[in-house]
C-alpha cells in the first residue's frame, strides 16, 4: 500500500463540535504516504486512538472516507482486514493489548508464528537492545507498563508493514529506552520503507518527522 | 496452536464440559440402542422362510358351525378356482393336493429317540415352492421324500418334547439332521419311506411334500380316490391389497397370513423404537444446548483475548479452531464410548432373546454405528457453525 487518504473524516462523537473543530486531520483531505514519518500531536480526548482504530478497522463510527490507495476501507471484507493487519499495518496499541497469561517472549511468538517474519535471533536482540532481555520469560502480568510497552513494540515489529502505527509508544519510557526504541524503529523503517505514524500527548518518540499534524 | 490453546483454554469449565459429555452420551446411546434393538429384532418378525416368497397367500373356506352341521363342503370346485384366478390381484393360483392314504411318521435327532405320530401330506405345484429342483425331487426308486415342516413343529419339539426329555434343541440349520421315517398304510400294506427334512416354513401350515410324490403315491396306494382341494395357494402382487380382503369376505373365504401378525408386531416395535429414538434425539439436542451455553460463556469470558487475537491478525477461523477441535474431540469421545456401552448391553439382551428364539442371530451393528456417526457429524457441524458465528460477532469491538 502506498497511500492512506483521509477524506473529510470525522468521528461521530465530534459531530456536535463540527463547526468549531480545528484540526489538521478531522474534516481535512489528508494523504499519508509510504516512506514518510508523521507525528500526530494531540490533547487527551481529541480522537487520537479513534484515528488508529479506524485505520486498522477496529471501529467504524465515523463520517467521511478512508481510502487505502484507491480502495474504500468501508468495503473491505473480514479476510481483507485480517490480511492488512498481518501484512500492511504494524500497530502498537495505546492499551498494548498484550496477553497477561503469556510470557513476554510468547507474546511475540504468538504474532511471529503467524507472520514468520523475524528470526529468534532478531527477537533476542530486540529484547537486548530495549533492555528487557532478562524479562523474556516473565509473564506480562508481572512486568511494569514501561516494560510491557517495549514488548508491545517488538510485537509490532515482527511483521511486514507499509505503515507502522505507534499510539503513544514512549509514554512510560525514560529517555534512554525511548532512544533505543527510536533507533530500532528507524532501522526497520529503512529496511521496509514503511511510513511511521506516531501519536503523542506530550513525550515524543525521538525520530525524524517529515510532518507534524495537530489533531 | 499450542500458544493459542494456552490462551483460550482459560475459563474452560470442566464440570460444564462433563455435563455436556454425559448428556450427549446419554442421547447418542439411547438413539443407537433403539436402532440396534430394532435391527436385531425386526428380522424375527419379517424374515422370509426361504421356501415361499413374500407374495403368497393361502386361501381356505371359512369353517362355521352352520356349515359343519349342514354338511356344506369345504372344498373348492373348479369354477371357484377359476374365478379366483381371474381376479386382477391374482397372478397365479394353485391347488393344495393332499394324501388320500394313512401315514404315520417318527421323527427325532440322529442317535436320540424320536416321537411318532399319524399325519398327512399336502403338496402345491412346484412353481410355488422356491426350493432348487434337485432338493425338491422325488424319485420312486430312491424312496426318500423331501419334506418341509411347519415351523410350529420345531417349537413343539424344542419346547415340548426336547425340553421334557432333556434332548438338544434343534435350530433351522440342523433340519437336515432330523431322522424321519414315513410309513404309508394302504390296502393292508405298509410301505416305508425315508423323509428328508429340508427346512421349516412359517408361511404354510402343513407338511409339504413334492407334488410329484403325492400324485405318484395317491395313484399307487389309493387309485381312483377323488382329491378336491380345501386350500388354494395364490401368488398376488401385493398381499396387503384391500381388494383381496374384500373379495375374500364376499366369498366367505379366509386368508391364512401369519405375516399380518408379524406386521402388527413389527409396527409396535417400530412405534416403541421411534419413541425411544425420539427421546434420545431430544436428549442430544438438550446436550447440544448445554455445550453451546458453555462455549458462549467461555467466549464471553475470553472476549478481550479473542478480540486481541483478531486485532493482531488472527482470522476468525483460526481463533475458532481450538474451541471447534475441543467440541470435535468431546463428540468423538462420546461416540466411541456410546459404542463401547452399546455392545455389552446388546450381548446381554441377545442372550435373553436367544433363550426364547434360538434361531434369532440379530442384525448388524453397522446401522446403529452409522446413525451414531451421523449424530456425531450433525452435532459437530452445529457446534462449529455456532462457535464461528460467536467469534465472528467479536470482529468489531
Amino acid at each position: 500500500m502506498q497511500t492512506i487518504r483521509l477524506n473529510r473524516l470525522l468521528p461521530h462523537v465530534f459531530l456536535e463540535r463540527k463547526d468549531s473543530l480545528q484540526s489538521d486531520v478531522w474534516l481535512q483531505d489528508l494523504t499519508l504516504s509510504r516512506g514518510k514519518s508523521y507525528l500526530v500531536e494531540a490533547m487527551s480526548g481529541t480522537g487520537k486512538s479513534s484515528l488508529c482504530a479506524y485505520l486498522i478497522g477496529y471501529r467504524n463510527d465515523f463520517d467521511g472516507q478512508i481510502l487505502f490507495d484507491d480502495t474504500d476501507a468501508s468495503r473491505l471484507t473480514t479476510a481483507q482486514w485480517t490480511q492488512l493487519r498481518v501484512q500492511t499495518f504494524a500497530y502498537l496499541f495505546q492499551e498494548l493489548r498484550l496477553f497477561p497469561e503469556l510470557t513476554a517472549l510468547e507474546n511475540i511468538e504468538i504474532k511471529n508464528r503467524l507472520t514468520q517474519h523475524k528470526s529468534a535471533a532478531w527477537i533476542d536482540q530486540a529484547f537486548e537492545r530495549l533492555g528487557i532481555a532478562e524479562k523474556r520469560h516473565t509473564k506480562i502480568g508481572r512486568m511494569s507498563f514501561g516494560q510491557q510497552q517495549r514488548v508491545a513494540f517488538i510485537r509490532a515489529m515482527v511483521q511486514p508493514a507499509d505503515f507502522i502505527l505507534l499510539d503513544e509508544p514512549v509514554s512510560h519510557l525514560d529517555d534512554a529506552n525511548a532512544q533505543a526504541m527510536a533507533q530500532l524503529l528507524t532501522e526497520e523503517q529503512q529496511v521496509s520503507g514503511a511510513a511511521v505514524i506516531v501519536t503523542s500527548i506530550g513525550k515524543h518518540l525521538p525520530i525524524h518527522y517529515d510532518h507534524t499534524l495537530h489533531l | 496452536m499450542k500458544l493459542l490453546w494456552k490462551l483460550l483454554r482459560e475459563h474452560l469449565s470442566v464440570p460444564q464440559l462433563c455435563g455436556f459429555f454425559m448428556a450427549n452420551l446419554c442421547g447418542m446411546w439411547i438413539v443407537m440402542l433403539g436402532i440396534q434393538f430394532y435391527t436385531d429384532l425386526a428380522p424375527m418378525f419379517t424374515r422370509d422362510d426361504g421356501f415361499f416368497g413374500a407374495n403368497y397367500i393361502v386361501v381356505s373356506k371359512r369353517i362355521s358351525t352352520a356349515a359343519t352341521l349342514s354338511g356344506a363342503g369345504q372344498e373348492f370346485i373348479d369354477d371357484e378356482v377359476e374365478e379366483l384366478a381371474s381376479q386382477p390381484f391374482a397372478q397365479a393360483v394353485g391347488r393344495f393336493s393332499s394324501s388320500q392314504y394313512k401315514v404315520t411318521a417318527t421323527m427325532g435327532m440322529k442317535g436320540s429317540p424320536g416321537f411318532g405320530t399319524e399325519l398327512f401330506f399336502e403338496a402345491v405345484p412346484d412353481s410355488f415352492v422356491e426350493v432348487s429342483g434337485r432338493d425338491w425331487l422325488f424319485d420312486p426308486q430312491q424312496r426318500t421324500v423331501p419334506v418341509i415342516l411347519p415351523r410350529s413343529y420345531l417349537a413343539l419339539y424344542n419346547f415340548g418334547f426336547a425340553a421334557s426329555r432333556g434332548l438338544p434343541k434343534i435350530s433351522d440349520a440342523m433340519a437336515s439332521q432330523i431322522e424321519m421315517h414315513i410309513l404309508i398304510h394302504a390296502q393292508g400294506n405298509n410301505e416305508a419311506f425315508k423323509g428328508r427334512v429340508i427346512g421349516f416354513s412359517s408361511r404354510i401350515n402343513t407338511i409339504l411334500v413334492p407334488l410329484s410324490f403325492l400324485e405318484w403315491s395317491n395313484a399307487k396306494y389309493e387309485p381312483g380316490k377323488d382329491d378336491t382341494p380345501t386350500r388354494l395357494i395364490a401368488r398376488v402382487g401385493n398381499p396387503t391389497d384391500e381388494a383381496i380382503m374384500k373379495y375374500m369376505d364376499s366369498r366367505g373365504y379366509e386368508v391364512e397370513d401369519n405375516r399380518l401378525e408379524a406386521g402388527k408386531a413389527t409396527y409396535f416395535l417400530r412405534i416403541v423404537v421411534t419413541l425411544v429414538t425420539g427421546i434420545g434425539i431430544l436428549v442430544c439436542i438438550l446436550s447440544f444446548y448445554i455445550l453451546m451455553l458453555s462455549v458462549y460463556l467461555l467466549v464471553q469470558k475470553n472476549t478481550r483475548k479473542l478480540q486481541n487475537l483478531l486485532l493482531i491478525g488472527y482470522t476468525p477461523a483460526r481463533v475458532s479452531l481450538p474451541y471447534q477441535l475441543l467440541t470435535l474431540m468431546v463428540n468423538i469421545g462420546v461416540f466411541l464410548l456410546a459404542i463401547v456401552l452399546l455392545l455389552p448391553l446388546r450381548a446381554w439382551y441377545m442372550k435373553m432373546i436367544s433363550l426364547v428364539f434360538p434361531q434369532v442371530h440379530g442384525g448388524s451393528v453397522w446401522s446403529a454405528v452409522v446413525v451414531g456417526a451421523v449424530i456425531l457429524v450433525v452435532v459437530t457441524l452445529f457446534n462449529f457453525v455456532a462457535i464461528r458465528r460467536k467469534v465472528d460477532g467479536l470482529k468489531h469491538g
